[in-house]
């Protein structure tokens, strides 16, 4: 199918690798393995540039093949959702400062212990901002088994978040 | 979106990549780029050696037909020649077999 679409593999790096990375290391809890999955991915793209549509299409293949090597990654390797907060704490100590609120790193820890549907669902809807109709497209599922992820993911977050942080509910309260 | 979703949504959102990530994919896109082309060459190569000695088989293999029917044309001939010259040889000895029989 002939497109008009030129792409500059490294104008896509700059601007998808935060995406990608970000994904892969919430998906599998290991920034390490994080970066050796986002260069997969890209080095994945660039075999497959030609097909390749539009810069859309573009952010829609890298968000579907980062998280299907993020899970094909987590069978092999049987990473524990536990290390996720050691990672992060390690890998990101000084990005911390930058986040600023504990809440948002506590919560960030309380969806890395989330199984790997709900966890995958939650982290489209809110770090991408995707539709509930994107997340199944992204994932190919169906809608009404991401939605149910969705709701599970934030009914479980939610009791996580009432039970551990007193934060949350002091600000809730 | 309530309080709860915006502080998780403020909890997602992107982290930075890895400084070095954009150096290693190119450097990494640009050694396949050229093990791709060596592995081209070597199989270009391959090819072309592989044409020479089948173009070299061939020929051999020709030569070797060609010089089997000449062999076998001259060895033909010879035979022709021998059965020539028997021929010719037990003719005569008919004729003087005849001229002595008449003679006698």
């Amino acid at each position: 199918m002939a497109h008009d679409w030129q792409p500059d593999f490294e104008q896509l790096v700059d601007e998808h690798q935060s995406m990608v990375f970000s994904l892969a290391a919430r998906m599998t809890g290991d920034r390490g393995l994080a970066e050796e999955i986002a260069q997969d991915v890209f080095l994945e793209l660039d075999r497959n540039l030609g097909k390749l549509e539009s810069a859309a299409h573009a952010c829609f293949w890298l968000r579907r093949v980062a998280m299907n090597r993020s899970a094909d990654a987590m069978r092999r390797r049987k990473v524990r959702c536990t290390d996720f907060w050691i990672e992060i704490e390690e890998g990101h100590a000084a990005s911390r400062e930058e986040r600023g609120s504990p809440l948002g790193a506590r919560l960030e820890q309380m969806v890395a212990t989330l199984p790997e549907p709900q966890r995958a669902a939650l982290v489209l809807r809110y770090q991408e901002d995707l539709t509930p109709e994107e997340i199944a497209a992204t994932l190919d599922a169906p809608l009404a088994t991401v939605k149910s992820q969705l709701q599970r993911g934030l009914k479980l977050l939610r009791a996580k978040a009432e039970s551990q942080l007193k934060e949350y509910v002091r600000a809730k309260g | 979106m309530d309080e709860f979703e915006r502080e998780l949504h403020q909890a997602l959102e992107r982290r930075p990549a890895p400084p070095g990530l954009k150096r290693k994919v190119m450097d990494a896109r640009s050694r396949i780029r050229t093990q791709r082309v060596r592995n081209q060459t070597v199989i270009w190569q391959r090819l072309a050696a592989c044409v020479v000695l089948a173009g070299v088989l061939c020929g051999g293999f020709a030569w070797h037909e060609r010089e089997e029917q000449r062999k076998g044309e001259a060895a033909k001939r010879e035979v022709m020649t021998a059965l020539r010259i028997t021929g010719h040889a037990l003719n005569q000895v008919k004729e003087q077999l005849a001229a002595h029989d008449h003679e006698n």
